[in-house]
């Protein structure tokens, strides 16, 4: 069975996109993050699912939005990133070191592939190929970038 | 036979301020142990008087700061730190060990998220002490400074009313004098309904001495001490009053 989860922040505004650049744009775009989790699992979901709100989510801070949908709407376009296979992960290795010291965990996790997504709102024209240029590194990440929902 | 109070230090991989941490704690009078999360079973925590976590990003704040390391803590001695705390011991965390204490329920909820400007701040700042009973603070002044160093040092609660209700409580134990990172009510440090527990974003280990102070002329320092020495010495003073 697989099954999506992206966790985005309830207190953190979106930031001036500029940050995330070495050189600035000069559209005013601004930009939210989020982590998305896809998971190959067999067995409980119900349990599969505990796991990941406690694991992965911080009920203060953060929501959980599950499915292939995006967490969030209105964004011009979406950086969507992560680790190529076979390079260190170290985020899903912390989290699959923890995930076998669980006594009973109730499913079995087959894989977990972690994506980080950057949602990037204003602006004009396609400005992608900057943001893909100044954060992915080709060497060690894998991404695609998803057109708006405005 | 050693008569020092026992400091546990857990360190996580990716703990940093560790030795800064012991250090300071042996100046006013502890004996210090600093144990990797590897080593660690709930029977390391007899004859221990306080278990530190200091700051640090430990493990690399993957999924968010301090939370792999409380799993891997409550994975590895279940409830015992809590049992430790009913039982009369202290829990400091600093830092990221405040941010892994929140975590863990061992202060109330909230929760520590990127600060308001976004970015990492490491720069000086002026708190108040609202607890000056309190065994972490009772010799600290009322109002004192520290360094911060942190990304992620934003106290946030769930309605913005229980960070409020903190004040009221007297949970609410440092709160910075100026905006510094967004914290709802500008809380820097929580504490516990049992007062033993204690968490501050701010690192007292970094200010032992006057001379590390930014101000090479700053003349507040009692007997040559920064204002973190009198934090760790009022600690050291509550528990070997405990002790008498």
């Amino acid at each position: 069975m697989r099954e999506i989860y992206e966790i985005s922040d309830r207190f953190i505004e979106a930031g001036d996109a500029n940050h995330l650049l070495y050189e600035p744009l000069a559209g005013g775009l601004t930009y939210r993050r989020t982590r998305r989790y896809e998971i190959q699992y067999e067995g409980d979901a119900a349990a599969m699912e505990a796991f990941v709100r406690k694991t992965l989510l911080d009920g203060i801070s953060q929501e959980l939005h599950q499915g292939e949908g995006a967490a969030l709407t209105g964004y011009g376009f979406a950086l969507e990133y992560g680790m190529k296979p076979g390079a260190l992960d170290l985020e899903k290795e912390a989290i699959l070191s923890y995930y076998r010291g669980i006594p009973s965990p109730g499913f079995e996790l087959k894989d977990l592939r972690i994506r980080q997504r950057i949602y990037l709102f204003g602006g004009k024209g396609d400005e992608s190929g900057r943001f893909v240029r100044d954060i992915c590194n080709a060497a060690i990440h894998q991404w695609n970038v998803l057109p708006g929902h405005v | 036979m050693e008569d020092r109070p026992c400091a546990l230090l857990l360190k996580f991989p990716g703990t940093n301020c560790d030795a800064e941490t012991a250090r300071a704690l042996e100046a006013v009078g502890f004996v210090t142990e600093v144990l990797p999360v590897s080593a660690l079973k709930p029977g390391k925590l007899v004859g221990v008087s306080l278990v530190v976590l200091s700051g640090g990003f430990s493990y690399g704040d993957y999924v968010m700061s301090g939370r792999i390391a409380s799993l891997v803590t409550e994975q590895k001695i279940g409830e015992t730190l809590k049992d430790f705390r009913d039982n009369g011991g202290y829990i400091l965390g600093i830092c990221n060990g405040f941010q892994i204490l929140t975590q863990l329920d061992l202060l109330p909820a909230g929760s520590l998220v990127e600060n308001a400007s976004g970015r990492f701040q490491c720069q000086w700042v002026k708190m108040k002490n609202l607890a000056p009973k309190s065994p972490f603070l009772s010799r600290c002044p009322a109002e004192f400074e520290l360094p911060i160093a942190h990304a992620e040092g934003r106290l946030v609660t769930k309605e913005a009313a229980e960070a409020a209700g903190y004040l009221k409580s007297g949970a609410a134990a440092l709160v910075y004098t100026d905006e510094v990172n967004g914290s709802f009510e500008r809380i820097a440090g929580l504490t516990d309904e049992s007062g033993r527990v204690f968490g501050l974003m701010p690192h007292p280990e970094r200010f032992m001495k006057a001379r590390d102070h930014y101000d090479p002329d700053w003349e507040g320092g009692e007997g040559g001490w920064g204002s973190g020495y009198w934090l760790f010495k009022s600690l050291h003073e509550a528990i070997k009053e405990g002790e008498a």
